[in-house]
Formats: C-alpha cells, sequence, structure tokens
C-alpha cells in the first residue's frame, strides 16, 4: 500500500494513434481512467487519427486480442471524469469526420488548446 | 445468502450502489469495514494491484477509498461514508486476488471509523438491496462463477 500526493495535480495524456493500430489504443484510456480515479484532473487530447476513435460506433469495431473491444475502455473512462478533447482540425481535415458524428462527452477545440492543456498541467504523456 | 446469477450477496450487509459502485459495508459499533461484492470482483475480473488510502486520512462520502486495477477495469472505490481510515487490508498488497477469491470475508478493503451514522440510511439493505442487484446484474450480464482457493 502506498499513496503519492495527487491534490491538485493535472495530468494531460495527447492521443494520436487511431484504430489502425488496436494494440495502443487502450492503453491511455485505462491510464487515464485510473489516473481520475486517484483523483488526478486528468484530461485528453485526441488529434492526428486518434479522433477516429471517437467517431459513433467506431469503438465498438476496434477488437482487442484481449478479448472485448475498446468501447469498454473509453466509456470507463469518461464514467471516471476524464475531460476528452479533439482537435477540430484533425477531426474535420485528416479524419473526414463531421463533428455531430462524435460521441458525446467530448468537446471540441482548436489546437491552441493543446498549448493550454500541456502548459497548465503538471504532467503530460504522449501515445 | 441470496443467490443472484450466481452472485452470493450476503443478507445481514450493507450495500453502497451509486453509478458503478457496487460495495459492501458491514457496521462495527462505530467502525464499518468495507469491500467489493461478488458481482463487483466479477465485473472488474482478476485484481492485479489495489492502493489504499492511508491509515489516518479522513474521506467524505463519494470519494475514493482506494483504486483497483484489472486486466479490463481501472477505477476507484469510493467511499459509502465519511469517515477516517483506521484499517487497511494489509494482505491484499501481496494478494489482492483475496477480493476475487473472498470479497465478503478475506477479501475486505479497509475499516472506516464512521463519522456521520446517519449517512447509513442512504444505503441499501434488506429486499430493497437484493432488487437493485437483480437489476444492475441484468444490466451488465454479470455472471458470478467464483472458486474459492
Amino acid at each position: 500500500m502506498f499513496v503519492v500526493d495527487v491534490e491538485g495535480k493535472k495530468l494531460l495524456i495527447v492521443m494520436t494513434t487511431g484504430p489502425e493500430d488496436p494494440e495502443k489504443t487502450y492503453a491511455p484510456f485505462y491510464t487515464a481512467a485510473l489516473s481520475a480515479a486517484m483523483e488526478i484532473d486528468t484530461s485528453m487530447y485526441f488529434l492526428m487519427h486518434a479522433p477516429k476513435l471517437l467517431k459513433k460506433g467506431s469503438a465498438e469495431q476496434v477488437k482487442l486480442k484481449k478479448g472485448g473491444t475498446l468501447k469498454q475502455f473509453i466509456d470507463m473512462a469518461l464514467e471516471g471524469g476524464v475531460k476528452f478533447y479533439a482537435c477540430e482540425e484533425s477531426l474535420r481535415s485528416l479524419c473526414e469526420i463531421d463533428p455531430a458524428d462524435v460521441i458525446e462527452g467530448v468537446k471540441i477545440v482548436g489546437s491552441s488548446t493543446l498549448a493550454d492543456l500541456a502548459l497548465e498541467a503538471d504532467s503530460v504523456l504522449s501515445f | 445468502m441470496t443467490f443472484i446469477n450466481g452472485c452470493e450477496l450476503p443478507d445481514d450487509l450493507f450495500y453502497f450502489v451509486e453509478g458503478n459502485q457496487m460495495s459492501w459495508v458491514k457496521f462495527e459499533g462505530n467502525e464499518a469495514v468495507i469491500g467489493l461484492t461478488d458481482p463487483a470482483q466479477t465485473r472488474a475480473g482478476k485484481i492485479v494491484v489495489i492502493r489504499v488510502k492511508e491509515v489516518g486520512t479522513t474521506r467524505p462520502k463519494g470519494k475514493p477509498l482506494a483504486t483497483i486495477e484489472s486486466g479490463k477495469w481501472a477505477g476507484a472505490v469510493l467511499s459509502p461514508l465519511t469517515g477516517t481510515v483506521i484499517k487497511v487490508n494489509e494482505q491484499l498488497t501481496s494478494n489482492p486476488e483475496l477480493i476475487n477469491n473472498d470479497p465478503y470475508g478475506q477479501g475486505w478493503i479497509v475499516r472506516l471509523s464512521v463519522a456521520n451514522q446517519e449517512e447509513k440510511a442512504a444505503l441499501l439493505s434488506g429486499e430493497k438491496a437484493m432488487e437493485k442487484y437483480r437489476e444492475l446484474i441484468a444490466k451488465d450480464n454479470i455472471r458470478c462463477m467464483r472458486c474459492k482457493q
């Protein structure tokens, strides 16, 4: 048993991997859910191919070798209070997704928000 | 003991059900022992790590008492009551699977000194608790097949 003082700490997880590499997708959500459970103010920022994971119906199609799909990990993070931000430019231009087709709970923001979140965070993890 | 889809639910415990939380509470005077229920440990799968707040920590109701990691789930065990941690189950550090194998016995997680006995009224017990569990177990399609060690 050990406890690190995490009061008031902020963690940002930057996600660039999309459904093209399923085995690299779930650990960031797992880490985010756990971090939120530890009472760390946790955010995830999705850019490049990662917003594809947030399209309605997409996570259900990402099958994991360990069994199940990515959806359970996304739900776990959202239910745990992790904040999701998707880069609008990546979403529209690279992923060709209409913001209306994104799952609930995701805030669609500009690239400048990534800088804000990174500078506010105590630590940034990138996947 | 009540069995729902193979899940054991002792009739003499109190139950905290809120969001995805499914924990049990056993009152002993002004103290409360807390653990995960059989359906909760089944849903989590084999637990590999548990971190519990240290003795002396005061937790308001609804704030994390512990974090649990399994292969398919990571999350918090929220405090069902406001209170101060007076004892943690040290055995779980080296053997977190006790929660899976014996959730109501050796797998207990923490003992609290209860700050506000009135919060007990918000916990479920008896037939009300079983009714709620029938609903949750059906919703998540949980089937318990726990093996004793």
